[in-house]
């Protein structure tokens, strides 16, 4: 589904983000990426998403060849994925209902679909009674769950989580990684970078540790072993 | 693009217009001054131009003849002169014609003066050609070749009036070019700068719009409308003010230099729209969509 070959990201201050990276994510995976800040996790998460591309290396998106794509190509790619990141991300001018619809919008979906799609997965993400609030109206928790609505209304085959819980309290926390998990269960494959220990215990599932722009550790039913 | 696509457009676009209120009236101010300039200074080219033309049909150059020409010697002359390119139209007009054309002009109404002269013609050698010419810059080219004939005596031409409307018209012309070209670039600038503003009020959404994959025409169309529609409103306004004091102005003008009356010759308003409306709205919205253009281009990394 995902394969990383030998890249390597330079910014063009001379930081070197991503060192060699080489790494197979399968179809239907649940993987965490943990590691300390400034290790590169971001930035991997910008090359998967194509937002930045790779100085060397090659990256494959379902078998096929994505390191270099044109310009207009990528919009394509991204429609395969969906994306939440730690500060939620919505548009604060816009009920959770149209923040969610929004998605479908953009990719021009039927009126009458949208109609149809979006109340289902609010009911999903368990914000079926506040489609009509606004992003202020709602805690943290229900932010990131209106965000990750719109991360999966399109039907992703990849949902990526950049700290999804980095601004939570642990309860709320853990209803977002067992969402994650739901989503996971639907065959979605869940890329989850994040700081948060005890989730990662607890889970079981594949850890990859960055350490300096390269993979230190990947194991399956892993632990948050690294030491911050 | 779906229709949808279009309309979704148009909407954001608008929306944009609107929470961008002051910097939307300043750009529509710009091009609205930008393309009135344009407007008034098509109106005074075009008329002047006009005039020149009428003029000219008008202020022909007089052939005269050698004392004693025979007839045959006229007309022989007459089709030599009249297969020159450069001719318009040529008209013969004898001693008698060019008498009574003189009698009504400086006597009309006062005949009584002209007793004594019943009989003779005092203009007897007064015969001439009438030549009209197309172009007036081909006058001088024109003249030397009929000065050159024989039985040519002399050329009256009153190139002078031509020449000076002629040379003013130039200068308007390119008066307003620069003018114009000035003002264009002032408007790029400013649309751009209201795009800009825009591009940095909705950064945000427009940074989600990728996430989630939305196309380039789909994140840049709300910005091109924006710019289309500041440059289209600013088109039509100077149109309507054009409009509106063009009838006016002409009649004043008419009135207040009526002695003049030969030579004032203005065009109808339709004639004057049926250009300028286009040409308006084409660099309105040129305007408009270029400067949108630049501005994504170089803030908008999609
Ligand atoms: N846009 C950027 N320009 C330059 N350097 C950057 C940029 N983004 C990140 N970096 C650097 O790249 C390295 C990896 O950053 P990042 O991928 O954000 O790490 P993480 O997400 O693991 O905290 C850090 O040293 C960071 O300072
Ligand atoms: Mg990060």
């Amino acid at each position: 589904m995902i394969r990383f070959e030998n890249i390597t990201k330079v910014y063009p201050n001379g930081v070197k983000a991503l060192d060699n990276i080489s790494l197979e994510i399968e179809k239907g995976e649940f993987v965490f990426i943990v590691g300390n800040s400034g290790s590169g996790k971001t930035t991997l998460i910008k090359i998967l998403m194509k937002e930045l591309d790779a100085n060397e290396g090659k990256l494959y998106i379902d078998e096929q060849d994505v390191t270099h794509v044109k310009h207009k190509k990528v919009p394509k790619i991204r429609r395969k994925m969906g994306v939440v990141f730690q500060d939620f991300r919505l548009l604060s001018n816009m009920t959770v209902y149209n923040n969610v619809a929004f998605a479908l919008k953009i990719t021009e979906t039927a009126t009458r679909k949208i109609r149809r799609a979006v109340p289902m997965v609010l009911s999903m993400v368990g914000l079926n009674k506040k489609s009509d609030r606004y992003p202020h109206e709602l805690s943290g928790g229900e932010q990131q769950r209106a965000a990750l609505a719109r991360a999966i209304i399109n039907n992703p085959q990849i949902l990526l989580c950049d700290e999804p819980t980095g601004n939570l309290d642990p309860k709320t926390s853990w209803e977002i990684m067992k969402l994650l998990l739901d989503i996971n269960l639907r065959g979605t494959t869940v890329v989850v970078v994040t700081h948060n220990r005890e989730v990662v215990n607890a889970m079981k599932k594949r850890v990859i540790t960055i350490k300096g722009g390269t993979v230190a550790k990947d194991i399956q039913k892993g632990d948050y072993g690294y030491e911050d | 693009m779906k229709i949808k696509t279009f309309g979704y457009c148009v909407e954001q676009g608008i929306i944009n217009l609107y929470k961008n209120r002051l910097m939307t009236l300043a750009s529509i101010g710009t091009i609205s001054a930008c393309i009135l300039i344009i407007g008034v200074f098509y109106s005074i080219v075009s008329n002047v131009d006009f005039m020149v033309s009428e003029i000219q049909n008008n202020i022909g150059v007089a052939v005269f003849f050698e004392e004693g020409i025979t007839q045959e010697r006229i007309d022989e002359l007459n089709t030599i002169i009249e297969q020159r390119e450069e001719v318009y139209s040529i008209t013969y007009i004898s001693a008698d014609e060019a008498w009574e054309g003189f009698k009504e002009e400086y006597f009309e109404g006062r005949e009584q003066l002209l007793t004594g002269f019943e009989d003779e013609n005092p203009l007897k050698d007064s015969a001439s050609f009438q030549v009209f010419l197309g172009d007036i810059d081909k006058q001088e080219v024109l003249v030397t070749f009929i000065d050159a004939l024989p039985g040519v005596s002399h050329i009256r031409e009153d190139r002078q009036v031509t020449n000076v409307i002629k040379s003013i018209s130039d200068l308007i012309k390119y008066f307003s070019i620069a003018l114009i070209a000035i003002l264009i670039i002032i408007s790029v600038f400013l649309i751009s700068n209201t795009v800009r503003l825009t591009i940095e009020l909705r950064k945000r959404e427009i940074n989600i719009m990728k996430y989630v994959g939305a196309t380039d025409t789909f994140i840049r169309g709300p910005f091109i409308i924006e710019g289309a529609v500041i440059g289209l409103v600013g088109a039509l306004i100077p149109l309507g003010i054009v409009y509106y004091f063009y009838s006016d102005i002409i009649s004043r003008i008419m009135e207040k230099y009526i002695l003049l009356d030969d030579y004032l010759m203005f065009m109808p308003v339709g004639d004057i729209f049926i250009r300028l409306v286009p040409l308006s709205i084409l660099i309105g919205a040129g305007i408009g969509i270029v400067g949108s253009m630049l501005t994504i281009h170089k803030h908008l990394k999609v």
